[in-house]
């Protein structure tokens, strides 16, 4: 017996075509534009690698290449010429077992028709077929409070649980509460990164997204040793309105980064939930100010299931959340005077009137209980 | 061999000087041998110290006595220790008039001197009396000649008799009994009227914030330090200037402590400093001003001025990062050691810490703050978290409802304190600690004991909260503390649960 058929899922039957897309890609100031001049002008990566690797002059170069704003062309022919060579680049995908979606190839996740979708994705990770399955992107703010925290957990776990691919951006906050909880489910993660596949970011999220690799994928449109900038973060967020079916954005700023991704969604198509908020909490003015335009508010996690096309019952198993014990007759106060926003104790107890022991040993009760949750010096309801 | 010429007459008179806030004892010797006229100083004198010299010169001459027309050797010992300041002026001049015999040799036995001298012969005061004068007592002098200006301070000292002086002349004369010593200034009335002019801020005038209020008669009672966290305007500030109004007294043997500190930092002290001291140090202090050192003589910063009294630090986050790491020493082991190349000098430094912070760079805290995680991470880190650890109490501080009303006077807060103080110190007599927040962990089941509810009320915290051990304990101390303000005996789940709430994750 020899030569053993190779499994269905193996990953490294990269073809020259892959091979010379991902080795263009991980060039040193290869821009998702540059590359997309490059496969356009040429027809296709191995046609664009070998221009590169001859450092081509006059009409051979993409016009777009040949401007002044993408820098000067003969600059750029002497970074990559001496880079290009596919070799090291093919054993480097062998050893991490990164996949390459090459756009207009049979695995390239993106529907056609989104305009500056990325030339190549690269896809590390258990599970890409993941993302055959629908697709939904939850994102949302950084600065997430404990309640926009709580919200994106139970809803990555309730969409995880339906059987959906869940998709975000593996960043502080929402987004790392949405793949907490679509891993706690057992659903398939998906995090789209704004670097290289090689360097993690933030490196809170180191573990996290091992674990998004180990249930899903991890994706990102740059070659290996992009490090993290400010602007990466925006292009990136355009991969991940491309990539879903519904995008969901559970707590915004006004001028965040889900703003954006929830702007490039509808530019593509896509329907928009947001998750409304108090008027109070400065973690929703971007949601609300989403719904104000025409967003769906998002009132039940079965609203997914609805924008997706599918019955809000179906593949239904979550376990409804564990009992708590009835708050007592102080904690019944407490929880009213809260209104469903934070307050530290000092606005309780004059918001009740009850003494402070008793404020304290009422909101102690709840926080054992699972009624309310401390962060940052203030009560909040959960 | 030839024997030297001429008469060899060596004097010797006790004095001190300063070593940080200790008084360190010198014996002043002078030798007159024949030779050409000189003047020479030994035993590792400071610039002040050598050029005692020209004002002691000037001083003899001006009060009408003869300077020796030989040769004077001044020895100031130990040689080890480094002599500071003008203080020995006196002690050399007097030294000189004996070997001149103006005076007789036993004018100056079993008499120390201390005294900066002026061209005209007058005695002009030195800082740190009280701390010299102690140390000499310690060694056991108890005769004094001090600058008139210092002899109330010098008094305070108990077991001493003090004599006034003015002026060389005038100081021959009564040391030779010619004529009678000036009387010392009565004794100072024992509570000035200008501490409590001072301080006519009261807790009355705020409204609401009954947690925070809380959190300062705790931090007050118990020596607890406190951090404030809250948006600009919030009135953080104005509870914390209010903390002093219902600090119990010193006790006579703080007092003294603290009047000695005070005065070796220069200031003229007529009285017993008997009210804590309450610093508050711009945030541009530099490391040297925040826990002492700097360049020459190691001098005592905020920290040691703030003494058994409040270091109060508005706009944590903006002080420098070292100043806020050098804090963590006094803070631990309430002293600051400051190491020169000849010695290391102890600077008490027990105080009470009470900060102010924004909650973070936009300053308005939850839920109306955009700040983003990365920006709030950042902003937490110039509060290092092992100094952020050190903070019994951490609350958030939100401006108060438009229905709340006025609170208790200070005057009605301090009663509660000073009781809770004297519950502490009945308890916690024959040990190191003076207050619950002193008592280390290993301590706490003897002197912050749980009965069975409070016990488990407090396990479950821990639990719930995921506290460590450090954090547990600070519970426990302030749950003790809120007992001893309740004025009960042992510790109810109620405090546990307030001493709780009283530390939140902030800022």
């Amino acid at each position: 017996m020899t030569g053993a058929p190779t499994p269905a899922g193996e990953p490294n039957a990269l073809g020259p075509g892959e091979i010379a897309a991902a080795t263009l890609a991980c060039l040193p100031d290869m821009t998702p534009a540059r590359l997309r001049a490059l496969f356009e002008h040429c027809g296709g990566p191995i046609a664009a690698l070998e221009l590169v690797r001859s450092g081509g002059t006059g009409r051979a170069i993409p016009p777009a290449l040949r401007r002044r704003e993408h820098g000067e062309w003969s600059e750029l022919a002497r970074l990559w010429t001496a880079r290009a060579d596919p070799t090291p680049t093919a054993r480097r995908l062998a050893r991490r077992g990164t996949r390459v979606w090459v756009d207009g190839g049979p695995d390239y996740p993106i529907l056609d028709g989104v305009p500056d979708r990325p030339a190549v994705l690269l896809a590390e990770g258990a599970e890409p077929g993941a993302l055959h399955a629908p697709r939904v992107a939850v994102v949302g703010t950084r600065a997430a409070t404990p309640h926009g925290m709580a919200d994106a957990r139970e809803l990555g776990a309730a969409l995880g649980d339906a059987g959906i691919t869940v998709i975000s951006g593996l960043a502080i906050g929402i987004d790392g509460a949405v793949h907490e909880g679509t891993l706690a489910a057992n659903g398939s993660a998906v995090g789209v990164v704004a670097t290289g596949l090689d360097i993690v970011y933030p490196r809170r999220h180191a573990l996290l997204t091992e674990r998004v690799r180990d249930s899903g994928a991890v994706l990102s449109e740059q070659g290996f040793g992009v490090r993290p900038r400010r602007g990466l973060f925006p292009v990136r967020n355009r991969i991940i309105a491309a990539l879903a079916d519904v995008v969901v954005v559970v707590e915004a700023t006004a001028g965040g980064g889900a703003r954006i991704t929830a702007q490039y969604a509808l530019d593509y198509g896509r329907t928009v939930l947001a998750v409304p908020g108090s008027r109070r909490n400065a973690a929703a003015a971007g949601t609300n100010a989403l719904i104000a335009d025409g967003a769906h508010p998002l009132l039940d996690w079965g609203d997914v299931l609805v924008a997706l096309g599918m019955s809000p019952a179906a593949g239904r198993t979550s376990v409804p959340a564990p009992p708590r014990p009835a708050p007592g007759p102080d904690g019944k106060v407490l929880l009213a005077a809260l209104g469903g926003e934070c307050a530290t104790p000092d606005e309780l107890s004059s918001r009740t009137g009850l003494s402070t022991p008793r404020v304290a040993v009422g909101l102690i009760d709840l926080e054992r209980n699972g009624w309310v949750q401390r962060s940052r010096g203030a009560i909040w309801p959960q | 061999m030839a024997e030297p010429e001429g008469p060899i007459v060596l004097a010797s008179v006790t004095s001190a000087t300063l070593l940080g806030v200790d008084g360190q004892v010198v014996t002043v010797e002078v030798h007159v041998s024949s030779g050409l006229p000189s003047y020479h100083v030994v035993g590792l004198p400071d610039a002040a110290v050598r050029e005692s010299r020209e004002r002691v010169r000037a001083a003899v001459l001006s009060s009408g006595f003869k300077w020796p027309s030989t040769r004077v050797t001044v020895n100031l010992a130990p040689s080890g220790v480094r002599k500071t300041g003008a203080g020995l002026d006196l002690a050399v001049a007097l030294g000189v008039l004996v070997t001149t015999e103006v005076l007789p040799d036993a004018a100056l036995d079993d008499v120390a001197v201390l005294g900066e001298l002026g061209l005209d012969g007058g005695v002009r005061p030195v800082p740190g009396t009280l701390a010299l004068v102690s140390a000499l007592a310690r060694a056991g002098t108890r005769t004094f000649v001090v600058p008139a200006e210092n002899a109330a301070e010098a008094a305070l000292v108990p077991n001493v008799v003090v004599h006034p002086a003015r002026a060389l002349g005038e100081l021959r004369a009564c040391l030779k009994g010619e004529q009678a010593w000036p009387s010392v200034p009565p004794p100072p009335d024992p509570r000035p009227d200008e501490a409590d002019d001072d301080d006519p801020l009261d807790l009355a005038e705020v409204r609401g914030l009954a947690w925070a209020r809380r959190a300062l008669e705790a931090a007050a009672a118990g020596g607890h330090h406190l951090l404030l966290s809250g948006p600009p305007g919030v009135g953080k500030t104005m509870l914390a200037r209010r903390l002093a109004a219902v600090l119990p007294d010193l006790s006579p043997d703080e007092a003294l402590e603290v009047t000695r500190i005070h005065s070796v930092a220069g200031r003229v002290t007529r009285a017993l400093v008997r009210v804590p001291p309450y610093r508050s140090p711009h945030h541009t202090a530099s490391v040297a001003a925040l826990v002492g050192g700097g360049t020459g003589t190691p001098r005592p910063g905020e920290a040691t001025m703030a003494h058994r009294g409040v270091l109060f630090l508005d706009e944590l986050g903006e002080f420098p990062p070292r100043a806020l790491d050098a804090l963590r020493q006094p803070l631990e082991e309430r002293a600051v050691w400051i190491a020169r190349q000849a010695i290391s000098l102890r600077f008490p430094a027990d105080f009470l810490l009470v900060a102010c912070t924004n909650p973070c760079p936009c300053g308005l805290g939850p839920p109306k703050c955009g700040c983003g995680d990365g920006e709030r991470a950042r902003y937490r880190r110039r509060l290092s978290a092992p100094l952020l650890d050190r903070f019994d109490l951490r609350l958030a501080v939100r401006p108060p409802g438009p229905d709340d009303e006025r609170g208790e006077p200070s005057r009605v807060v301090r009663a509660r304190v000073v009781a809770a103080v004297g519950r502490q110190r009945s308890r916690l007599a024959g040990t190191p600690w003076r207050r619950n927040a002193h008592v280390p962990a290993g301590a706490l089941q003897r002197f912050a004991p749980l009965d069975a509810a409070a016990h488990d009320a407090w396990r479950a915290e821990c639990e719930v909260r995921q506290l460590t051990g450090r954090g547990g304990a600070r519970i426990r101390r302030v749950a003790q503390t809120l007992a001893d303000l309740d004025g009960v005996a042992t510790i109810a789940p109620e405090h546990i649960a307030i001493a709780s709430l009283l530390r939140e994750d902030v800022p």
